[in-house]
């Protein structure tokens, strides 16, 4: 299946997939080959639908926010380029692009791209800050019903006071970046702990 | 197709995990990308000699990117490019948060000039320009590393073309070697730049040499993957093998972390019985069992005549008598014959030794798992920075597919929102302290009294119980003979309640309120236990007595067959007495006795508890649900409603349970097997009966990381449980007649003998000095000396950490309000701060001194904790930040690169002339040192 999903890529067009988001001429075959058979319509496009029937995209709360950081803005259809160019978020980071590469052009895997990828996550209405609203819009979604609104906006507060660092009540890129390499910290901390 | 999506999923995985594996030194780098997103940041280490250079770099780092934007460009509709070339504003945007306008507009400039040298210059994508080569080789080998290292990943895939380009790169870096000598650079930089272009060498001329060493190379690659697949397989291995890993991570998200650490305490516990229990079995029963004699074959194997008649009715076994007594599971069964079978085996030294060993080990476990769980630390109210950020930001699990793992998963991120909350609402509270230290003593004061109450009492019955025992037992009543046990339960019944709504005074945090009980009703228990030993001792004395005239009467009894026989047959080649082994008088065996004791005891634990699940839960549970429907007042909300678990309860059951097989062990080598079939059973019935019985706790709250605190109790009952057992194998002399030590003085003689007899001579030379108390009296001296260097430098080193730990909060609290002051300072004036390198512009002493009220209130109303940090530091506690930053803050270049900007309404006033500025510093004006 794999060699009939490559047949219909077409060679230059990998090389330039390749240039773009860092994936590997197998690894570009591959996923091709998924997002054929996610393509229902065969049109050569996903839409939501076509995302929705992955069971673990159906479960998440955040399910539809990350299905909504596959399609550009007010666009409901995206097509192969688009979605690779999504994929590259997940991308590792190598070791020597790590340390070597920081101040050379960004690639879509890096750093600030992957936390802006998960920043966006969470950025409803996409004004690079995360409101009280949007922070009680997300918490909604994952506990649903079992904690009062009450508590879930002193939730919401608190996560804001945490982060906030300019005192305008929400969480801006920047603050979420210190966020998430403060959490990176902890995770290899506690990591240290769990492999002895 | 499922696997494919799998695939797809685990390959998302492992990137996420890889980049945070990648992140460690995020420092550095993130300094770097704040350097370039805003290029005007310059000097940012006060030096503005590299300004220059790192521009210039800047420039390099922006070809590579707008190159294949250029080049995309040319492919795609330009359209893509366009959104694309936004979302790179956007981003810089965002990074250099609070830049001006003007500046973003500046770079966009910039960049659109550089992007049209680089359309010009570079077309192609493996180009490197003359210009760029003329900067500098370091530069280019790290585009080459960075775009070849993208392959290295998936060797097979490697075209032409970039066998070709990686092949010159190759080349270059050779030369590069060659050339080293004469470059013009400095040694550091040289040797950086050898290693690493051997490196690369040596990496990359494998994949293109031809024959062996590329087969070579891509057989390493092969193997690099499979390892790294290997090794993520194993890990999910090694998580599977976990036991009940399932079941309590089930109970966990419904339950909270607190009932959880009672079953991964039972857990624990489990793993260290089945330790126990390999000792026992491998190296006392199984031995008896294969190379001892069997049973009948000796008195002490067979039931005596008298019992024999009823041996076998199911009550007689139930209490443990009749053939249960004389069976392998009782130490009366044991033959003293030094060594068993063919191999020699030394079952009672093997005995002595593995009833010693098993609270060796023990010891050993709870203590090294206590000192690993202590460098977790923290009482578990987790004092980090972004406990909801992180919550609400990481707590979903993307890999669930499952929806029912899906439910567990929103039930636990809803549980452990709870327990924050808890710890949250218990940091809030700051009411009267002085009534509630009042409380909190007088609540102390009323459990001593009840549990000195209680100790009286129990001490009273045992007293009253002794002087029955004296009395003829048909003259008692049923109340009389059974006062203690009825006392007992009463206490147990009663007290942990009581204890429970005392407590309730204090208004602890759950956590410590439950420590509190913990030890409440430890101390309750180790009365029962006293009573317990009481008892056990008494019987035991007055079967040595028994025993000590039927010994005499036996050894009579031989001396009279002896004479009688020689007498009669003239000879002196006795034959022992031709006795039916059943027929033998024997002693009573104390040690068997205690060890039935001690089994029944542990058999009516187990009933009891299992009832009281069956009838206090799932009876109570029963009724609730189902008469719900016909009764007057909603029973599941009102009265009845369900259990709670019982953590403090089921912990301190399982404690003592412990303690009584520690101790019981020795008399009873069954006892270890029986517990390890109920601590088997237990978890899954508890299990089970926490889930489909109990509602969760009102307050979730959150149980503290390390189980420290059942360990501490498990270790103190350990050693009370130690001190009976050594006491009667040093003291108490062995039964003559039945057991592994009978015959010997002493049952640690079988030691003696074993050194006398089987080692060589000056090995018991050596245990002779060893044990002269002239060796031991120093031993023990420099024992004690060093637990007590010990003791003082982990003292020292935890005052370090807390020391660290408060300068670690401080200049957090410190940012926050520098960022709260600053809020309506000049954008630009932001900007440069960020830039500077020691904050020099910060806003003045006076202002940091003062925070804005609104903030103050607003913090103090969330969090009292926070609302006074920020005054503590800038009371001058943090002494040290302060000092720091008054040493950098005079740094001259950083005042000449700023010019003396517009600072925004509030601290415009002050400007910043060089000599106070500088001074100013963190606010740390001279004269208020």
């Amino acid at each position: 299946m794999g060699s009939r999903a490559s047949t219909l890529l077409r060679e230059e067009e990998i090389e330039e997939i390749k240039k773009e988001t860092g994936f590997s001429h197998s690894q570009i075959t591959r996923l091709y080959s998924r997002f054929t058979s996610l393509d229902k319509g065969e049109n050569g496009t996903l839409s939501r639908e076509d995302f929705q029937r992955i069971p673990e995209l159906a479960i998440n709360p955040l399910g539809d926010r990350i299905i909504n950081a596959f399609f550009p803005e007010g666009e409901d259809q995206v097509n192969f380029r688009g979605f690779m160019r999504t994929l590259a978020h997940f991308r590792p980071i190598e070791d020597n692009e790590k340390n070597k590469d920081p101040i050379a052009s960004e690639p879509l895997n890096s750093r600030s791209n992957k936390l802006l990828f998960a920043f966006r996550l969470y950025d409803l209405d996409r004004d690079d800050k995360i409101s009280r609203d949007e922070l009680l819009q997300v918490l909604r979604m994952m506990v649903g019903v079992n904690i009062s609104d009450e508590q879930l906006g002193s939730i919401a507060d608190r996560t804001i006071q945490e982060a906030d660092q300019n005192g305008d009540n929400s969480i801006s890129f920047n603050e979420f970046i210190k966020v998430g390499n403060f959490l990176i910290f902890c995770i290899f901390g506690n990591m240290n702990y769990y492999l002895t | 197709m499922p696997s494919q999506k799998k695939n797809d999923i685990a390959i998302r995985m492992e990137d996420v995990g890889i980049e945070i594996d990648g992140e460690l030194d995020s420092g550095s780098e993130g300094k770097n990308r704040k350097a370039k997103a805003s290029p005007r940041a310059g000097g940012r280490n006060g030096k503005p000699a590299t300004t220059e250079d790192e521009e210039e770099e800047e420039d390099q780092d922006e070809a590579p990117r707008k190159r294949a934007r250029k080049k995309k460009a040319s492919a795609q509709d330009s359209e893509e490019e366009e959104e694309e070339d936004d979302r790179s504003v956007k981003r810089k945007g965002t990074k250099a948060a609070g830049r001006k306008k003007k500046a973003v507009k500046e770079e966009e400039e910039e960049e659109e000039e550089q992007g049209k040298k680089k359309k010009g210059g570079k077309g192609d994508a493996k180009g490197k320009g003359g210009k760029e080569k003329g900067n500098g080789k370091d530069k280019k080998k790290k585009n080459g590393n960075s775009s070849s290292s993208g392959e290295s990943g998936d060797e097979d895939s490697l075209s032409e073309g970039e066998m070709t380009s990686l092949k010159e790169e190759v080349e270059e870096k050779k030369k590069l070697i060659a050339t080293l000598r004469n470059k013009p650079w400095r040694m550091k930089r040289r040797l950086k730049l050898l290693k690493e272009c051997q490196a690369f060498v040596e990496e990359f001329e494998g994949a293109l040499g031809k024959g062996k060493g590329r087969k070579l190379y891509a057989y390493k690659v092969m193997m690099a993957k499979k390892m790294i697949k290997f090794n993520r397989d194993f890990d999910n291995f090694k998580t599977a093998c976990i036991p009940w890993e399932r079941k309590i991570k089930e109970v966990e998200s419904h339950f909270g972390s607190s009932v959880a650490s009672y079953f991964i305490f039972l857990r624990w516990m489990y793993g260290l019985n089945l330790v126990l229990f390999a000792f026992m079995f491998g190296l006392v029963v199984l031995p008896e069992v294969m190379m001892g004699l069997p049973y009948g074959s000796i008195p002490r194997k067979t039931v005596p005549r008298a019992e024999q008649d009823r041996a076998m009715d199911i009550s007689v076994l139930l209490d443990f008598g009749g053939y249960c007594k004389y069976s392998i599971l009782f130490y009366g069964f044991y033959n003293d014959e030094r060594t068993i079978g063919v191999l020699q085996f030394r079952l009672p030294l093997s005995y002595l030794l593995v009833g010693l060993g098993i609270f060796g080990y023990s010891l050993m476990v709870v203590i090294r798992t206590m000192a690993r769980n202590s460098d977790e630390g923290g009482d578990g109210g987790d004092d980090g920075q972004f406990t909801f950020a992180f919550k609400m930001f990481t707590s979903w699990d993307y890999l669930i597919g499952n929806p029912e793992t899906a439910d567990n998963k929103y039930a636990s991120i809803t549980t452990s929102f709870k327990e924050s909350i808890v710890d949250e609402q218990e940091n809030q509270k700051d009411e009267n302290i002085h009534l509630r230290r009042f409380l909190r003593v007088l609540a102390n004061f009323l459990i001593l009294c009840s549990l000195g109450g209680s100790g009286f009492l129990i001490y009273f019955v045992v007293k009253r119980s002794q002087e029955f025992a004296n009395l003829d037992q048909d003259e008692l009543s049923w109340f009389e003979k059974n006062e203690v046990e009825f006392v007992m339960s009463l206490l147990g019944l009663v007290c942990p309640p009581l204890f429970e709504t005392i407590a309730e005074l204090e208004e602890y945090h759950p956590r410590i309120a439950l420590k509190w009980q913990l030890g409440r009703i430890f101390a309750l228990f180790l009365g029962n236990l006293y009573t317990f030993l009481f008892a056990l001792f008494d019987e035991v004395n007055a079967k040595l007595e028994k025993e000590k005239s039927i010994r005499n009467a036996t050894i009579w009894g031989l001396n009279e067959y002896y004479s009688n026989y020689s007498s009669y047959h003239n000879t002196t080649d006795i034959p022992p007495p031709d006795i039916h082994p059943a027929d033998v008088i024997r002693g009573p065996c104390w040690e068997t006795a205690v060890g039935i004791e001690f089994v029944k005891l542990t058999v009516s634990d187990i009933q009891v508890t299992y009832m009281t699940i069956l009838i206090g839960d799932f009876l109570r549970a029963m009724i609730v649900r189902f008469l719900n429907y016909c009764w007057c007042w909603d029973l599941e909300a009102g009265f009845p409603s369900y259990g709670e678990f019982d953590i403090s309860g089921n912990v301190l059951g399982l404690i003592f349970n412990q303690g009584m097989i520690w101790m019981g062990a020795f008399y009873a080598p069954g006892l270890v097997g029986l517990n390890v079939l109920r601590l088997l059973t237990s978890m899954y019935y508890q299990c089970w009966a926490v889930m489909s019985c109990n509602v969760p706790h009102e307050r979730v709250f959150k149980a503290s990381k390390s189980n420290n605190f059942y360990m501490g109790l498990l270790l103190l009952v350990l050693f009370l449980s130690l001190l009976p057992v050594v006491y009667t194998i040093m003291t108490l002399p062995p039964s003559f007649d039945c057991g592994p030590f009978s015959g010997r003085e002493q049952m640690y003689n079988v030691v003696m003998e074993t050194i006398e007899n089987d080692l060589p001579a000056f090995i018991g030379n050596i245990f002779t000095y060893a044990t002269n108390p002239g060796l031991i009296l120093p031993a023990v001296l420099l024992m004690v000396l060093a637990i007590y260097y010990l003791n003082a430098t982990s003292k020292n080193y935890q005052n370090a950490n807390l020391e660290l730990k408060k300068k670690m909060q401080m200049a957090r609290d410190e940012e926050k309000n520098r960022r709260n002051n600053k809020e309506n300072t000049n954008q630009v004036m932001q900007d440069l701060e960020d830039l500077l390198p020691n904050r020099s512009l910060l806003p003045p002493a006076a202002e940091e001194e003062k925070p804005p009220p609104e903030i103050v209130l607003e913090k103090g109303s969330k969090s009292p904790k926070v609302a006074k940090r920020p005054g503590a530091a800038a009371n001058g506690k943090g002494v040290n930040i302060q000092k720091d930053v008054s040493l950098a803050a005079p740094n001259p270049k950083a005042a000449v690169t700023h010019p003396p900007g517009p600072r925004g309404p509030s601290g415009n006033a002050r400007g910043p002339p060089p000599g106070p500025a500088r001074g100013r510093g963190r606010g740390t004006p001279p004269s208020r040192r």
